[in-house]
């Protein structure tokens, strides 16, 4: 479905001090600083995968998904979606592909979603027996009858999600780019739509997901990807990386006393207690595959009175440090037991 | 001035500076209309030797800069600013401050009029020079008429004050803003000298605050009153002055309560 | 061909589809539409006043210059009626909103273009048709077939001309990197001066309505159609003017893509 090979996009920015002096100098002989965004990356995405792409910001993902998507032509390197070149082919290649960028929304601001998604029946030249076939597909698991008539300015962030979801997936395209898909999202609606896109894998449609959240890429995707600095520094089953890697949880307490020297590593094996801002303030890190939290709860109970306290997942950004950090000889399928 | 309003100015002329360019190009609107309308006068009289309506061409001339110099004060950000806070809902945070709203936004444009003044120095001497120069009055004229100049000030931002009030029944001022450009520049006589308007039409402006924005300074400026009448319509503006400021206290007091009553 | 028919047809659709918002904020819209009558009013009652003067100003006289006027009227009448959204382009560059335009099967500077409608438009058009009627009662133009043809396709072409000024102008966005589009307000306002024969300025300001080629929205078409000399003769051109103003306003605009691409957000 995706192939690309080589693929790298360099940027140029004007190198222009400010004033009108600069401006001048700079039409004269401009000069331009370059910055790499993406260096020379493969991959291979088959039909019916849902791969995670993650990275620090600045990593490289946006620009990626961009010259995937055709927005931005690569500097170099070769790209095949559905075997066309995504750039050269940008309106061929639109049909193919479906993008959601959770950050913004494509609806038309003062239109309702109704409205909005029949200008994209338009645009895409749906024929009408299929894009209403398609509302009615899409309507059980989007609940769309609700949304149809609101202005989108008007909508909901998990009500725009939706809407905006319905939007990229209209034209069923075989290839769906995903940008922050559960960003912004409460627990109900992050759980409806990770169970969408789970849905909508198993209709064969291939996924890409760049994402923050880990809990995206648990229950949606089965491969990662892990970019660094514009390259690919792993690429792998899910569960083998976070086995691996993503096993630290933690519990913050705020205690009813200062409790100076508290340690639980002998009531919880493996587990280290690092001491807070202040006295009463103390943190419990442990192995999510050893411990719960709730053992941790009672354990501190036994030492201190605890009056609140707040769980820390382990984050998808603290995966790919300590990727980056040179756990990932360690992390490799194969050396993982 | 309170010092409060002193702080406003300077913050006002501090925004000028910062946005300088868009500051300039804003006003260039009066500008370009004042060539356009210059040249077109030039030609009707005769390439600057005949008269129309009984102004020469040097006084048509100095008419129409003063029409630019007066349409360019009070017109930059002051509208803008005025209708973004309450487009924005910012104007909530505006009321629970113990200060008097209309005369904090009046103490904000006089930051905005400084601004103002350097512009039509700066394009005033670049027409002077594209146009040539204009007859300048001396004694109890000029006094006469920088009171009537000055009195633009206050009598503009009771208008613009009003309109863009309008905002609290609207989602967008362009619109306003527009309207008000086009009123103000039929009735104020910045286009034409209102004595060559049909009698219904003078009747018309002479019962609306619009001339006292243009035509009032550039009459007495050229000497086209008596003092007397000239006195005459400098109370003129006073009093409508007056009655915009106070009339928008009423409207301000009206917005309010339906501000507060829709929660913005 | 079929093609264009169907890309005019889906254009006219995001048009339609945007009368909805505008009745949405119903009150605004009448002020718009009210706004634009009075602007024109203004421009009209100066015209008159004017004209209750002298007979003619210049060579031109009283009917060819409402021609111009009404020229320049009907232009930014149908500029903003179906091309509002040039108007928005910085703030789709600024905002990201080009992304999702880019990945839809339809041109982008169309779609943006499309985006929005002015509703001031629809009453600037009437109102630019409506004088030109009248106007045309008034000149002295034989009027027969080939006559009426080609103040048709010089109206056209005028259009076009504004159009291609708007696209470009608004196209600078894409080296300025700022939301706000003064440097398009500016070219606009600049039209201002073209509302009146360009024979009443002086050289300079003359040469910038020519390169700016804001002149052939309303003056040299008129120029030609009442056979106004040189002026006339260069005013046979307006439609070459207007092809070349098109095709280059899209080449500008293809570059200003390709400068998007390359900087990167």
């Amino acid at each position: 479905m995706i192939e690309a090979r080589g693929l790298t996009k360099v940027f140029r920015r004007a190198d222009k001090p400010p004033g009108l002096a600069a401006s001048v100098r700079h039409l004269v002989r401009p000069r331009y600083a370059e910055h790499t965004a993406v260096a020379g990356i493969d991959l291979s995405i088959g039909a019916g995968e849902a791969v995670a792409y993650v990275g620090p910001n600045g990593a490289g993902k946006s620009t990626t998904v961009k010259m995937l998507t055709g927005i931005v032509h690569p500097t170099a390197g070769e790209i095949r979606v559905c075997g066309l070149d995504p750039h050269r082919n940008r309106h061929a290649n639109a049909r193919n592909i479906g993008v959601l960028f959770g950050q913004r929304t494509q609806l038309w601001w003062d239109l309702p979603v109704r409205d909005s998604l029949a200008l994209l029946r338009d645009i895409y030249r749906i024929p009408e027996r299929r894009y209403r076939a398609r509302l009615d597909e899409l309507e059980p698991v989007l609940g769309l009858a609700g949304l149809l008539p609101v202005l989108a300015r008007k909508l909901s962030l998990g009500q725009r999600m939706r809407a905006d979801l319905a939007a990229a997936l209209l034209h069923d395209p075989r290839v769906v780019y995903l940008d922050e898909p559960t960003i912004g999202l409460d627990v109900t609606a992050r759980d409806a739509m990770r169970g969408f896109l789970r849905d909508l894998r198993r209709t064969g449609t291939t996924l890409m997901i760049t994402t923050h959240d880990l809990g995206d890429i648990e229950e949606v995707c089965d491969r990662i990807v892990i970019l660094d600095a514009g390259r690919i520094i792993y690429d792998g089953p899910v569960t083998a990386i976070k086995d691996r890697l993503a096993r630290d949880r933690a519990v913050h307490f705020t205690l009813a006393d200062a409790c100076p020297g508290v340690d639980l590593s002998t009531d919880l094996p493996g587990s280290r207690t690092v001491a807070g801002e202040d006295e009463r303030r103390v943190s419990v890190v442990f192995d999510r595959f050893v411990h719960g939290a709730g053992d941790v709860l009672a354990a501190m109970a036994r030492h201190a009175r605890v009056v609140d306290l707040s769980i820390d997942e382990p984050s998808i950004d603290d995966v790919v440090r300590r990727v980056y950090a040179g756990a990932i000889g360690d992390a490799l399928p194969d050396r993982v037991r | 001035m309170r010092a409060h309003h002193r702080t406003l100015t300077r913050l006002a002329w501090g925004t000028v500076l910062a946005y300088r360019a868009d500051f300039v190009l804003q006003l260039l609107g009066v500008a370009v209309q004042t060539v356009a309308v210059i040249a077109v006068w030039r030609v009707v009289t005769a390439g600057g030797t005949g008269s129309a309506a009984g102004l020469t061409w040097d006084q048509l001339k100095a008419y129409l800069l003063i029409a630019f110099a007066t349409g360019t004060l009070m017109s930059g950000f002051t509208d803008w600013q005025l209708a973004e806070r309450v487009l924005s809902g910012n104007v909530a945070l505006e009321l629970v401050k113990p200060v008097d709203y209309q005369l904090a936004r009046f103490a904000e444009a006089l930051g905005y009029v400084a601004g103002e003044v350097v512009v039509v120095l700066a394009m005033g001497t670049v027409l002077l020079v594209a146009f040539g120069g204009v007859p300048v009055p001396g004694g109890a004229q000029a006094v006469l008429f920088l009171i009537s100049l000055l009195a633009v000030i206050p009598l503009k931002f009771g208008l613009i004050y009003l309109s863009g009030m309008a905002c609290f029944w609207t989602e967008s001022y362009y619109g306003v803003g527009v309207a008000r450009v086009a009123v103000t520049n039929i009735l104020s006589g910045a286009l034409v000298p209102i004595a060559l308007y049909p009698d219904w039409l003078q009747a018309l402006c002479r019962l609306s605050p619009f001339p006292g924005i243009v035509s009032t300074p550039a009459l007495v400026f050229l000497g086209e009153v008596g003092v007397a009448e000239a006195v005459r319509l400098i109370a003129w503006q006073f009093v409508w002055i007056a009655v915009l400021w106070l009339g928008a206290r009423t409207v301000w007091r009206l917005a309010v309560t339906r501000f507060s009553a829709h929660g913005g | 061909m079929r093609e264009a028919a169907a890309l005019a047809r889906i254009y006219l659709r995001m048009l339609l589809g945007y009368v909805r918002a505008v009745l949405e904020y119903r009150t605004d819209a009448l002020i718009l539409v009210l706004a634009s009558v009075l602007t024109q009013l203004a421009g009209i009652v100066f015209l008159t006043t004017v004209f209750a003067q002298v007979p003619a100003l210049g060579d031109w006289q009283r009917w060819e210059v409402i021609w111009i006027f009404a020229m320049v009227v009907l232009a930014e009448g149908i500029g903003s009626l179906c091309f509002e959204g040039t108007w928005h382009l910085a703030l789709y560059i600024n905002l990201g909103g080009l992304d999702y335009l880019m990945v839809r099967p339809y041109p982008v500077a169309l779609q943006v273009m499309g985006s929005t409608l002015g509703p001031n438009g629809f009453s600037n058009a009437v109102l630019g048709l409506a004088l030109l009627g009248v106007a045309a009662t008034r000149v002295d133009v034989d009027w027969g077939p080939v006559t009426v043809g080609w103040a048709v396709l010089l109206m056209l072409s005028g259009v076009l001309v504004k159009l291609a000024i708007s696209l470009a102008s608004n196209t600078t966005a894409f080296w300025l990197r700022s939301p706000s589009s003064s440097p398009a307000g500016t070219v606009h306002t600049l039209g201002d001066l073209a509302r009146y024969p360009i024979t009443v300025y002086s050289t300079g300001v003359r040469a910038v309505l020519v390169v700016i080629p804001l002149a052939f929205v309303g003056y040299f078409p008129a120029a030609s159609l009442f056979g106004k000399g040189t002026a006339g003769t260069i005013g046979a051109f307006t439609p070459l003017v207007a092809a070349a103003c098109i095709a280059g306003a899209w080449a500008y605009f293809r570059a200003g893509m390709r400068r998007y691409d390359s900087v990167g957000n």
